[in-house]
């Protein structure tokens, strides 16, 4: 029996790290799904933004010992600027219908990105500073981490903050008309080019955000985390439903807790095979993911 | 030939087709006519499959059709073109007419090896008729993108005939034709016509409509206003007012 | 000499790999799948040669039928989905087949030595070539007679109907299945030929390197597998051959020099090539003029 209790307490526990964990997928898979409601196309090179934007807020805080916060904003600040190149570069000048051309371009833009860090870190994981490392709060046989609930908190913000900009601002509205008629949305003026921009810096800003929450939280920084932070993404964003916000954020919370139990229970080595199965049977029984709808939905 | 019960097509809360009833005998030229949104083409897209109706049935030669996949009902002797030309851009016009041999007789003749991968003298001068047909013998092996706007229409019309079809829905062909394109659209629906092909022809010209059909068919806002032979169809109120607004005796 | 005939068999699996993917693109199915078939073929192989002494003949032919029977049974529930989410789907299956051999432990003892694949430590031995006496030029030869029937295959494909018909379907398919095509049948059939050619491809390559691990399965190896065949274009069997030259012969083998810059090197290409030609290198109006070059 004591047994038994010990074993709840401890999946529990895991379930609900890994919810808390799961708010950088929620994050990351807002920013796929960004990109797929305004242009339909999948940026391959989306967390290699959002990593390099760490990068950079790392080194910031190395050369300058500044605050976490300003560690968090300049990693937003470097993807964003980092979307936008990506944008420009891999998916402005492809024409509209070719799909191939533009994920092989940001496929491209991803080995690029991958091989920059890899060169200028010479391949050695480096650490985060995490912040509220140390505090930890116990509520019965419960732990709750600090670190873990600031990074939720801070994706909770970014995503009222986005929703704001999206439903409340000009800015929101232009990008939401050109996902849904891009056609019609330059005849009333709407450059599409600059929206399209514009929404790969969005999406930049939250992959920022999350890879510092991913690295804050696991309190390393390094490029061998960008492929399965791209794969997660992805599943996250397909399970949530492409186009759809509050599918990914579910989603996303959804695919941590689950991992994290998976983790417990089978070990690392087996954990990633679980979330993929997650996928195949969402794919089988509810192949839209579980909103499927677009960005623009009121 | 071709029945339409009862057909109802609704989209949320548009009504595209409402209670539409037609009959089509065999090797008839039926035309349909109707102001724009009257419905002609969710109609073609009905009996091909590519709507379900939300009421009613389409049956062909007494069998239903509801529950057939597109690529079955053209089995089952069912052709169309479509309105915007849908070519296939970037293979040749032989190809274009190539690909479209999947009717039950090109199955039963040809075994199926040499069917995918191979080249019979059968199909080659099929085919070849069909260029002949179309007036598009020495422009076989060019792109279907590269050809100018009437060559295109004809391949369209030659690709649907490729099929060997029954029964052919031609949604306006006429569309974008000058007088000299349409008097020789008009011969080839003769022509089609004679080989034992029944034709639903939706059309906005109407000298190519009132010229080339048997019987025709009009529709206003998803239902029929009025049926006959293009002399009655001419005369009648119900059909002037719909499309002018107001009727002769107005 | 040894260095030549190395690269050359890569070339070869590599070939095979951009091919495996280059029927299913056509019909405009973007899958990354392939490293997942890939690896089934490499594992099985190895399996019958190593643990069951089979001859490498009927070793890489029973690879290449599991991995397209595989391909079969993926395909279906894989095609009802499209665009982005086919690629996410392919992206995770082949992530399963790599976790999956990635925890196989299946040791046997054989002559006092232990042999087959040992989990995360990977599956070395498979020493088939080694044990039977071939010669590196043997190993060559026999790959590249695979190759070429392969090509053979796919280049016929491509110039009679069934090449045609896979195009039209990935050019438009409602105007495809209104001319009669079974969208459904189209497709499953140009996955399972791919995952034929990518086990046979896998079979090979297990035997070539002689020993596997599971980073040589990743996503990255799916991305090459359609890199080729959308650099060289869709349209032509020797455009993904010719990428294939380039990217392993120039840019991996011959560039070894720059170090990791190859890789932001290759990167940075594939972003120039999507821009200027979007249609691949060796798109239709490129095949025209090469043509006209030649004939002046």
């Amino acid at each position: 029996m004591e047994d038994f209790l010990y074993e709840v307490v401890e999946i529990t526990q895991a379930i609900w790290d890994g919810l808390l964990f799961g708010s950088t997928y929620a994050l990351i898979g807002i920013g796929f799904t960004l990109i797929f409601g305004a242009m339909g196309k999948l940026n391959m090179a989306y967390a290699g933004a959002a990593i390099a934007g760490s990068y950079v807020g790392l080194a910031v805080s190395m050369f300058f010992d500044a605050p976490i916060i300003l560690v968090f904003a300049v990693s937003a600040l470097v993807s964003a600027l980092m979307g936008y190149i990506v944008y420009q570069t891999c998916f402005r000048f492809i024409p509209t219908h070719n799909h191939l051309a533009a994920l092989m371009a940001s496929v491209g833009g991803l080995f690029l990105i991958d091989e920059v860090i890899v060169l200028a870190t010479r391949g050695s994981p480096m650490n985060f500073p995490a912040l509220f490392e140390d505090a930890y709060f116990e509520i019965g046989p419960f732990g709750i981490r600090g670190d873990l609930i600031f990074v939720f908190f801070i994706g909770l913000v970014s995503t009222v903050v986005l929703l704001y900009v999206l439903f409340k601002t000009r800015l929101g509205m232009a990008t939401r008309a050109v996902a849904q008629q891009d056609v019609a949305a330059q005849l009333c003026g709407i450059n599409i080019h600059r929206t399209n921009s514009i929404t790969f810096s969005i999406a930049g800003l939250l992959g920022g955000i999350a890879g510092a929450m991913t690295a804050a939280a696991v309190g390393v920084l390094s490029p061998v985390i960008i492929l399965p932070l791209t794969i997660k993404g992805l599943i996250v964003t397909v399970i949530g439903g492409l186009g759809s916000i509050p599918g990914a954020i579910i989603a996303g919370l959804f695919v941590g807790g689950f991992e994290n139990f998976f983790l417990y229970v089978r070990g690392i080595d087996e954990r990633d095979m679980y979330v993929v199965a997650l996928l195949f049977i969402f794919l089988v029984f509810r192949p839209n993911g579980l909103f499927s709808k677009t960005i623009n939905r009121d | 030939m071709l029945k339409i019960k009862s057909i109802s097509k609704h989209f949320g809360g548009v009504k595209a087709l409402n209670g539409l009833d037609l009959e089509v005998g065999e090797g008839d030229i039926f035309g349909v006519i109707g102001p724009n949104g009257s419905g002609k083409s969710t109609l073609i897209n009905v009996i091909c499959g590519i709507y379900r109706p939300t009421k009613g049935d389409v049956t062909f030669h007494g069998q239903t059709l509801s529950g057939k996949p597109t690529h079955q009902r053209l089995k089952t002797g069912i052709a169309r073109t479509f309105q915007n030309i849908r070519l296939f851009p970037n293979l040749t016009v032989w190809q274009n007419l190539w690909v479209a041999r999947n009717s039950v007789e090109d199955i039963k003749t040809e075994s199926s090896f040499y069917r995918w991968f191979g080249k019979s003298i059968i199909v080659k001068k099929e085919i070849e008729e069909m260029l002949e047909f179309s007036n598009l013998e020495n422009r076989a092996d060019e792109l279907a993108s590269s050809l100018a706007f009437g060559e295109q229409r004809r391949l369209e019309l030659a690709r649907a005939v490729a099929t060997k079809p029954r029964l052919l829905l031609l949604d306006e062909p006429a569309a974008g034709m000058n007088k000299d394109e349409i008097r020789d659209l008009d011969s080839r629906i003769r022509s089609l016509q004679l080989q034992g092909i029944t034709i639903i022809l939706i059309e906005h010209v109407m000298e190519l409509v009132m010229g080339v059909t048997d019987r025709i068919a009009v529709l206003n806002f998803g239902s029929k206003i009025a049926e006959g032979n293009p002399q009655e169809i001419q005369k009648n109120e119900a059909v002037q007012e719909a499309y002018l607004g107001y009727s002769e005796d107005d | 000499m040894d260095f030549y005939l190395n690269l050359i068999n890569t070339i070869g699996i590599h070939t095979m790999l951009g091919l495996s993917a280059y029927l299913l693109l056509q019909t405009g199915q973007l899958s990354l799948a392939q490293a997942g078939f890939f690896a089934v073929g490499s594992y099985t192989a190895a399996i019958l040669t190593v643990i069951f002494q089979w001859n490498i003949f009927p070793a890489v032919l029973a690879a290449m039928f599991l991995a397209g029977f595989l391909a079969f049974l993926v395909g279906f529930p894989a095609l009802r989905v499209k665009g982005l989410t086919l690629v996410v789907a392919t992206i995770a299956f082949s992530e399963f087949v790599r976790m999956f051999f990635y925890n196989l432990k299946w040791r046997v003892t054989r002559n006092g030595e232990e042999i087959g694949p040992d989990g995360t430590m990977g599956f070395a031995e498979i020493r088939y070539f080694s044990d039977n006496g071939w010669s590196n030029l043997e190993v060559t030869f026999f790959l590249w007679t695979f190759v070429i029937i392969v090509m053979g295959i796919v280049w016929w494909s491509d110039n009679s109907r069934s090449g045609a018909v896979l195009r039209a379907v990935g050019e438009d398919e409602l105007a495809a299945s209104s001319v009669g095509i079974n969208l459904t049948v189209i497709k499953v059939s140009a996955m399972t030929a791919g995952g034929f050619i990518a086990g046979l491809a896998g079979g090979l390559y297990a035997h070539q390197v002689t020993s596997l691990d599971h980073h040589s399965f990743t996503v990255l190896l799916g991305t090459f597998a359609i890199a080729y065949p959308i650099l060289g274009g869709l349209s032509n069997v020797f455009g993904t051959l010719v990428a294939v030259i380039f990217i392993q012969g120039l840019l991996v083998e011959g560039l070894r020099f720059l170090g990791d810059w190859r890789m932001i090197l290759f990167g940075l290409l594939i972003v120039l090539a999507m821009n200027f030609k979007p249609l691949g290198l060796f798109d239709k109006h490129t095949i025209g003029i090469i043509k006209k070059v030649i004939r002046v």
